[in-house]
């Protein structure tokens, strides 16, 4: 499924027209098929492989047979039935399209789901602040933009005793009167009379206001022009839409498109008409929604660029692997300079904070940074893809996914589901079986811990819901009452997956996060639908986009829906695993946010994301090779340090981009650097109320906490993961004036330092044995840092620091270690 | 990356993280907000000459009984009358109960609103949500908190943070689900600022707000210039917001721990012994005062919470029996401490010029049962209460909707906790229909479309 979804886009780009003289028109061929039928042109720059930006000014049109087709600026009318050849010429140069018009002699027809219903949506009639409302406006009711066409012909035609059409006299129908200023209407006047869709909404009425039928051509698609393009700063660019339906039928339908930009800061749309204004560099998207379908065009516009990039100091290194051919090329495209290689000190501590969530010591600094091999950091990636610690780490990553939590799940139950993801990460399991068993378990939540999963999301919508969320980075909520709206997602496809889940069971425990054991065995009857409230009968079941389920079937429908979403030709499961791995090592998603892989939100380099997913399936889903690729990759290695021309990006990977490192991440790194390690024993709920743990053995580090709820202010704080809801975005890593504050003045680094068996009283020790200046300043550089301090720090710290034995050697020691931890360099990650 | 939506505008806010949206007012050294702010106005989703207003949200957590406070029904048989008395108010024909007679005194500054009802069940947490955020949590959209709305659309004013909660978070209520009171699909940054200290206790500080005993000035001399000194080293974060957004959290908490301003906006041992006796020297009274001190300082919005919990505490919370209060706790701790408390805020902001620009509101989680139970208590009831608002635009002395003859269920004009949040926007000079971002991008209102302030009040 995703690769002919890359062949469409791909067919657009390359147009079937050949561009004779670096123009084209767009579309190239069309039809026009009744008297109101119009199709606007639009010519583009275009070389060969990209098309650019929009011509028009200054463009003569011309028609080959004016009694077929007329044309006046780009927009094309029928004239009558035939064949004819559109021209456009501009400064000596032409590009042609064809268009056939037909079916003039038959009469104009217009249907109620195929021209009445967009035309409300367009009208804004339908939408939630309006008539879409869930209590309706001003007692008349419409579905939101229009996802039950039946319910809403209903109310329009027969509702209160269908005093809103008048089939005698279609002026007079409040449907026509109100939106047209003929009778006072809150909404204000929408149309005129005389326009399009006055006369479109009069002709249906006069034509008998005839319900929908599931004879009326459907939408098959939307195709976007131009799809792609690369633009200016200051460019206007007209957008088309065309719709192709079931019966073959495609035609512009541009006037009732309803427009949003992906991205504002790049291009913004004219909510009207889809006239887009480039106004800023990077990649943008601008979004078409017609009819419940929806597409986009993307903007590539480049930055521009005081210095020319030759004369910039851009990393000129060879790509290392796919990654770096396509982000090389998409920084060539964006014009953006790249920053050199990074020193072997940032490498080794970003490396280990990315992999393995913790410092390196300052022995495995000492000594990668003395290695003089030159293949010494593919060894380090090789030796920490195998370190233990990378399973506490991503052990984590997927408990903040799979929400264990002590305010949801009792100790035992979290326990289970803890060590079930900690075996299968330390076994390196596949990602497709491991979704696959936590889609499917079955059993005690003592004994497969997977099941667990159930135990938290108890109702099939919840399951349907959080099981795209976490693997497919899909929110699908919306479509639970209505066709979600920014979507394609439709409430019978919401209700047909939910179904999937109605015959999950269990028996035990139920849900009382304060009281029970937690047991609960799982198992799916053999019977049981869920009811489609719109209907009042059970979807026929099937997963998002996949083959329907008979109803009669005994088997697990889970194992279906798993298949479905772990297969291969899942369009969202490797992209959105891909877009996890990525953004956890470079910071940012190519899709942002990651739980965010909505059509509306493109990733920031579509290839390059294609690729990555494609290497995953490629690896069959093992996911190390991936981040092996990641961290060997140039753009992985970069400094952090921006140049002049790639400041102001923060997407495209032309730098390591600066991160405060997690909570969980930092309070082990000062832990590592103080010596002193954190005890844990309780676990909060809401208020005052805490229940004691013995889980974790003083020692233990905060990332192998096996649960969101474990006591801790400082974790708090700095924003862990409350594993709330299903959603990495419930982490933040924003820094707070409460971090501040608890950095200055709490307990956690103060009382560390201040510990008797703290490093400082260890580094006082050696002092007091003859450790210089020199060699004590190093090991807190290297152990917080991972780096020797300069020449000014030495110089300076060594002079704040008294005789070995003074009485202010001690504060002094807790004051420069506060002052290494308190800085940028150590609280983030670089 | 900031976007703002002001009327007439329709714009979608794919895209945008939600938890990294940078608060306006924090980032005079970013640079990026002011443009943004201004959008924002130009775009009309502020007044401008209400943009200075403040709010103190007194939330009366245990919810007090309707029928015994402000809701009175003489007429009505003993089992829902209850054992309290009607008084009379400043307001001829306005009446209250007599265990709030310093409200009575000052009943033309404030109004009633008594046909309020919301449709979450009967638990406080799920009361706490709603009538904080305006909408019920549903689907992992967690609706910000009124104040985090408000500091993330306008930001901190001076020193001091743009949202304080007092004296600390809303606690356990039973049903282990959100209170509210949070920054929601905001983000942490978004959070409230919580005291997470009790303000009547005599050595009273705010925790972390000052550093150890043993690091005297010396000592935090010194750190500074030692953070300063690693942190001219690495010159890699000059373009990282974040790392802007860490520096300037230092410099705010660095101000707040030396600033005079923010020192002694916190600090109440300024205030004449007299005045602090006026507000009543226990938490809550004490926490109104400060409450003042903080508006007067630049703080946008307090929420004072008059308990911390319902559990083993004295509250609003009558059920009648262990572990929660009796009528008669009510009457003899709770009204008292509570009637002094919010009176000498209303006179001490009148006095001092402050009401017209300081909205007082007085939210809970819901009413109570219009019968007595059989322990002489009375027990959840969301179908009818009453809130009231001072101050702020607000016009004092008037009376909003009315419920039935037993206070069971509005008479007329019903009012809803989207119609209560209106009214907070409102008087702060928000355009109802300003968008926040919410989860995966999805632009929310203030206020869901359909609702608006009580404009009676106005």
């Amino acid at each position: 499924m995703r690769s002919l979804l890359l062949l469409c886009l791909f067919a657009f780009i390359v147009p079937s027209a050949a561009a004779s003289e670096g123009v084209q028109l767009f579309p190239s061929e069309f039809v026009l098929d009744s008297s109101e039928s119009r199709q606007r042109l639009l010519l583009q720059e275009f070389d060969g492989a990209e098309i650019g930006g929009q011509l028009r000014d200054e463009i003569q049109w011309a028609s080959s047979n004016p009694d077929v087709a007329a044309v006046i600026n780009g927009m094309v009318r029928p004239v009558g039935n035939g064949k004819a050849t559109i021209t456009a010429t501009t400064a000596g140069r032409t590009a042609t399209a064809k268009v056939t018009v037909g079916k003039l002699d038959e009469p104009l027809e217009f249907t109620f789901s195929e021209h009445l219903v967009p035309l409300l949506a367009k009208q804004g009639c339908n939408t939630g602040a309006c008539h879409g409302a869930v209590a309706g406006k001003g007692g008349f009711r419409l579905s939101l933009r229009g996802y039950d066409p039946q319910s809403d012909y209903f109310n329009i035609v027969k509702q209160d005793r269908g005093r809103r059409i008048e089939l005698a006299d279609p002026g007079r129908s409040l449907l026509l009167a109100k939106p047209s200023g003929g009778i006072a209407h809150k909404g204000g006047l929408r149309f005129e009379p005389g326009s399009l869709d006055y006369k479109i909404i009069a002709q249906w009425i006069t034509a008998g206001a005839k319900p929908p039928s599931d004879h009326d051509p459907r939408v098959e698609a939307l195709e976007i022009l131009p799809p792609r393009s690369s633009q200016k700063v200051g460019d206007q660019q007209q957008f088309v839409v065309m719709a192709r339906y079931d019966n073959g039928d495609r035609r512009d339908v541009t006037r009732w498109v309803i427009w949003s930009s992906s991205n504002e800061a790049v291009g913004r749309v004219d909510e009207e008409n889809g006239e887009a204004t480039v106004v800023g560099p990077g990649e943008g998207a601008i979004v078409a929604w017609f009819d419940s379908h929806i597409t986009l065009a993307r903007l590539t516009v480049p930055f521009v660029q005081s210095k020319e990039l030759s004369e910039q100091p851009i990393d000129r290194r060879e790509p290392r692997n796919f990654i770096d051919e396509h982000v090389d090329r998409h920084l060539a495209r964006l014009n953006l300079p790249a920053s050199g290689n990074c020193s072997d000190g940032e490498f080794i501590r970003r490396a280990y904070v990315d992999t393995i969530g913790c410092l390196p010591t300052a022995e495995e600094v000492t000594q990668f940074l003395e290695d003089p091999a030159p293949d010494k950091r593919d060894r380090l990636i090789d030796a920490l893809l195998a370190r233990p610690e990378y399973v506490d780490y991503w052990t984590y990553k997927w408990s903040d996914i799979l929400m264990l939590n002590g305010r949801l799940l009792r100790p035992q139950a979290i326990q289970a589901y803890y060590k079930w993801i900690h075996g299968h990460v330390e076994q390196n399991t596949p990602w497709d079986e491991f979704v696959s068993e936590i889609l499917t378990a079955t059993g005690s939540s003592h004994e497969n811990g997977a099941t667990n999963f159930y135990a938290l999301h108890q109702t099939p919508e919840e399951m349907v819901e959080n099981s795209s969320q976490a693997f497919l980075g899909l929110s699908i909520g919306c479509a639970k009452c209505h066709n979600h709206p920014l979507e394609k997602w439709t409430n019978d496809q919401y209700y047909a997956a939910a179904n999937m889940f109605s015959r999950v069971k269990a028996k035990g425990w139920g849900g009382e996060p304060r009281n029970g054991n937690g047991l609960r065995t799982l198992y799916t009857a053999s019977s049981g639908e869920l009811v489609q409230p719109r209907t009042g009968k059970p979807q026929q079941p099937a997963p998002l986009d996949g083959e329907p389920i008979a109803f009669d079937d005994p088997g697990d429908r889970r194992g279906p829906f798993a298949q479905a979403i772990t297969s291969p030709e899942n369009p969202y499961f490797a992209r959105a695993i891909a877009n996890r791995v990525w953004a956890n090592y470079y910071g940012v998603g190519l899709i942002e946010s990651v739980d965010d892989l909505r059509t509306s939100n493109p990733a920031s380099n579509e290839e390059l994301l294609g690729a990555a997913a494609q290497f995953v399936v490629d690896s069959k889903f093992d996911l190390k090779p991936l981040m092996r690729e990641i961290l060997r990759s140039n753009a992985y290695q970069r400094t952090s340090r921006p140049l002049p021309g790639n400041k102001t990006e923060e997407r495209f990977y032309s730098r390591y981009y600066p991160r405060r490192m997690m909570a969980e991440v930092l309070h082990d790194a000062i832990v590592k650097v103080t010596d002193v390690p954190t005890k844990f024993d309780f676990v909060e709920f809401d208020g005052a109320d805490r229940q004691k743990t013995d889980f974790y053995p003083l020692g233990t580090r905060a990332i192998e906490l096996y649960d969101s709820a474990v006591e801790n202010y400082f974790l708090r704080s700095f924003g862990r993961n409350p594993r709330g809801i299903v959603c990495e975005c419930e982490r933040s890593s924003q820094p707070t004036m409460v971090q501040a504050l608890h950095i200055s003045n709490g307990n956690t680094i103060n009382e560390k330092l201040k510990a008797p068996d703290s490093r400082v009283m260890k580094l006082l020790a050696d002092r007091k044995e003859g450790l210089c200046d020199d060699a004590l300043l190093d090991r807190i550089f290297l152990t917080s840092l991972a780096r020797y301090p300069s020449d000014q720090e030495r110089t300076q710290l060594a002079g704040l620091l008294p005789a070995p034995g003074a009485e202010e050697e001690r504060i002094v020691l807790e004051d420069i270690f506060w002052g290494v931890m308190s800085s940028r360099e150590f609280l983030f990650n670089h | 990356m900031l976007k703002f939506e002001g009327r007439g505008k329709t714009v979608t806010c794919g895209g945008v993280t939600r938890r990294d949206f940078l608060q306006v007012g924090t980032l005079g050294a970013i640079g990026l907000s002011l443009p943004h702010y201004l959008a924002a106005q130009a775009a009309g989703a502020i007044e401008p000459d209400k943009q200075d207003r403040s709010c103190i949200m007194i939330f009366n957590l245990g919810a007090p009984s309707q029928l015994d406070t402000f809701d009175m029904k003489p007429e009505a048989p003993a089992e829902v009358r209850g054992p309290f008395k009607p008084i009379a108010t400043k307001v001829p024909g306005l009446q209250i109960s007599e265990i709030l007679p310093k409200h009575a005194a000052l009943a033309d500054k404030f109004s009633l609103v008594r046909s309020v009802q919301h449709g979450g069940a009967a638990v406080h947490d799920a009361g706490w949500q709603i009538m904080q955020t305006g909408r019920l949590f549903s689907g992992g959209v967690n609706t910000p908190h009124v104040g985090s709305a408000v500091g993330y659309l306008r930001g901190r004013k001076t020193d001091l943070p743009p949202f304080v909660v007092l004296p600390e978070l809303m606690g356990r209520g039973g049903g282990n689900l959100p209170n509210g009171q949070a920054g929601g699909f905001l983000g942490k940054g978004h959070d409230p600022f919580s005291l997470n200290a009790n303000p009547a206790q005599a050595n009273f500080q705010v925790p972390d707000l000052l550093p150890p005993q043993a690091i005297d000035t010396v000592r935090l001399d010194r750190r500074r210039k030692i953070r300063d000194l690693v942190d001219q080293t690495a010159d890699r974060f000059e373009a990282s917001e974040n790392a802007a957004l860490l520096d300037s959290n230092f410099e705010a908490a660095f101000r707040l721990m030396t600033s005079p301003q923010a020192r002694n906006a916190f600090n109440l041992s300024k205030e004449p012994q007299q005045v602090r006796e006026r507000y009543g020297m226990n938490r809550f009274g004490q926490c109104c005062l400060l409450a003042r001190r903080l508006i007067e300082n630049g703080v946008r919005f307090v929420t004072i919470n008059t308990f911390l919990t319902v559990f083993d505490e004295i509250t609003w919370d009558i059920h009648g029996s262990k572990p929660f209060t009796s009528i008669e706790g009510m009457k003899n701790i709770v009204a008292p401490m509570y009637d002094q408390g919010y009176s000498a805020l209303i006179e001490d902001l009148d006095q001092r010029g402050l009401l017209d620009s300081t909205l007082v509101c007085n939210l809970a989680e819901f009413g109570r049962t219009p019968r007595v139970n059989p322990a002489g208590g009375r027990d959840h009831w969301p179908q009818c209460f009453t809130v009231y608002f001072a101050g702020g635009g607000i016009q004092g002395g008037r009376v909003v909707g009315a419920s039935d003859p037993v206070g069971a269920v509005p008479a007329e004009r019903p009012v809803g906790p989207p119609e209560v949040v209106a009214t907070i926007y409102r008087s702060l000079g928000f355009d109802l229909e300003t968008k926040l971002p919410g989860p995966a991008g999805r632009p929310f209102p203030l206020v869901d479309y359909g609702h608006h302030d009580i404009h009676e009040l106005f």
